[in-house]
């Protein structure tokens, strides 16, 4: 065996020339596991504002089992009031037979919330808005106005590990964006498709904080908008555990 | 079919080129076959004048084998296979009468086939988050290299390219000078994005075009 690779080595590798063939190249890792996803995303009913910190989530009822966070954990967490949560990966609906799973939010304070989420075939994502309201609450949620609309800009996000500097993660993720500066909540921007998004709602000469939430935690960069087409990079260390 | 067709065509050019020969002049003649860097062959050769013989033949290597290559901190196994098919033509030139057994070689080769690739599969049980992912799911990688097209070839050779009886061994060493290959990099699973590597790989492999040869060579002179 050693004589054969050692003939490979001369015969084809061993073709001449100075550097590496892999040099600089770097392994590339999708994160599109999960097919069918959900965003969650829970605010104050009445604010509008991102579900307090101590505000949970759990997933009951029928077919829990087979939901997990979008990273592919059991552990479903909020951040800032959002989570994606979405089918095993074995797990594929039909026409037939779509699947619905129950989440329950509880937050000390709030009357606890359980809201429906069905997984068709037709949508492979899909944004489940859910408010909850203060105990004894009676006034009717917040209406919160669509974001204006822009022209279109391409947004290439790269997802980096730290600890892995061979690694790239091309994120197939939710985005949420605001503008830097302000502390107003992050609103939905859209899903990212293997690091690619093309949104409307980013203004020309504004600098926008993009947020993703993924595996438990939040990742944020910005950039000022004046192009129509950026390519950024974003930490990911939650996608860089294998 | 097509590689016969072109060897059968050069053996007619060098049939061509001897019916001009001078007829006081000895032309030897031999069937050589080879081994070495480039697989193995065989050649018909013909002395054309004292000092110069040409050559025709071709040489072939299809190898297959395992994990001969690793990428650092990525645990991964290897399945690494190339195939080089060529035919050529070579002129041997010996420089100096008295020193027969030393010659000057050139000529072309035509590589009908001259492709590497390289398939990198994790061989951890890669988890995503708690999922254990399976082997569709996390794929692989394939690096692809194809260098098919004409290559200059120049070489020395050791000992004298005709047996003085019916048989000799000779000794080929020098290179060819493959075409600028063509390269990219396709991935599976989890690893689809990795063709956006394939700019970076190209730039990397462009050079690869020496191909060192050393080959041993059978001749049977009739």
């Amino acid at each position: 065996m050693k004589a054969m690779r050692l003939g490979v080595w001369i015969s084809i590798l061993g073709l001449i020339s100075c550097g590496k063939p892999t040099e600089d190249i770097k392994i590339v890792v999708d994160t599109d596991i999960i097919k069918y996803t959900a965003l969650i995303q829970v605010t104050d009913a009445q604010t509008g504002n991102p579900a307090p910190a101590n505000a949970s989530i759990a997933v009951v009822g029928e077919n829990a089992a087979n939901i997990y966070e979008i990273s592919g954990k059991k552990d479903i967490k909020l951040v800032q009031g959002m989570v994606t949560i979405g089918l095993h990966p074995n797990i594929t609906p039909t026409s037939q037979n779509p699947i619905t799973t129950t989440v329950e939010i509880t937050a000390s304070g709030y009357t606890a919330q359980r809201k429906n989420i069905t997984f068709t075939s037709a949508v492979r994502q899909q944004t489940v808005p859910i408010g909850i309201s203060r105990v004894g609450n009676t006034a009717p949620p917040i209406v919160i106005p669509p974001p204006p609309v822009y022209q279109d800009v391409s947004l290439n996000f790269t997802g980096r590990c730290p600890n892995r500097p061979d690694v790239e993660i091309r994120p197939s993720v939710y985005v949420s964006f605001r503008k830097a500066g302000t502390n107003e909540s992050f609103k939905y921007l859209g899903y990212m498709d293997k690091g690619n998004i093309t949104t409307n709602l980013l203004a020309v000469g504004e600098t926008y904080n993009f947020q993703i939430v993924y595996g438990g935690e939040s990742y944020t960069v910005s950039q000022k908008i004046d192009q129509t087409s950026y390519n950024l990079t974003i930490d990911m260390t939650a996608a860089c555990n294998f | 079919m097509k590689l016969l067709h072109i060897f059968i065509f050069c053996c007619f050019l060098q049939y061509a080129y001897i019916s001009k020969a001078q007829s006081d002049v000895v032309h030897p003649m031999a069937i050589q076959l080879n081994v070495g860097t480039q697989g193995i062959g065989a050649a018909f050769n013909y002395g054309v004048t004292k000092g110069l013989a040409v050559r025709t033949g071709f040489n072939a290597i299809p190898i297959k084998a395992n994990d001969v290559f690793k990428i650092s901190g990525f645990n991964s196994t290897s399945h690494v296979s190339a195939d080089f098919y060529n035919i050529h033509l070579l002129a041997d030139y010996t420089p100096f009468e008295q020193q027969s057994w030393f010659r000057l070689v050139g000529g072309l080769g035509y590589f009908v086939k001259a492709k590497g690739n390289v398939r990198i599969i994790p061989s951890d049980d890669y988890k995503y988050g708690d999922l254990t992912l399976t082997e569709e799911q996390i794929g692989y990688v394939d690096l692809n290299v194809d260098w098919q097209g004409i290559a200059p070839y120049l070489g020395l050779g050791f000992l004298p390219s005709f047996p003085k009886n019916k048989f000799n061994v000779n000794v080929d060493l020098g290179t060819y000078y493959l075409p600028k290959p063509d390269a990219n990099i396709v991935g599976t699973g989890i690893l689809s994005g990795n063709s956006s590597q394939t700019d970076q790989f190209r730039s990397n492999i462009k050079d690869y075009r020496w191909l060192p040869i050393l080959q041993v060579n059978f001749n049977y002179k009739f």
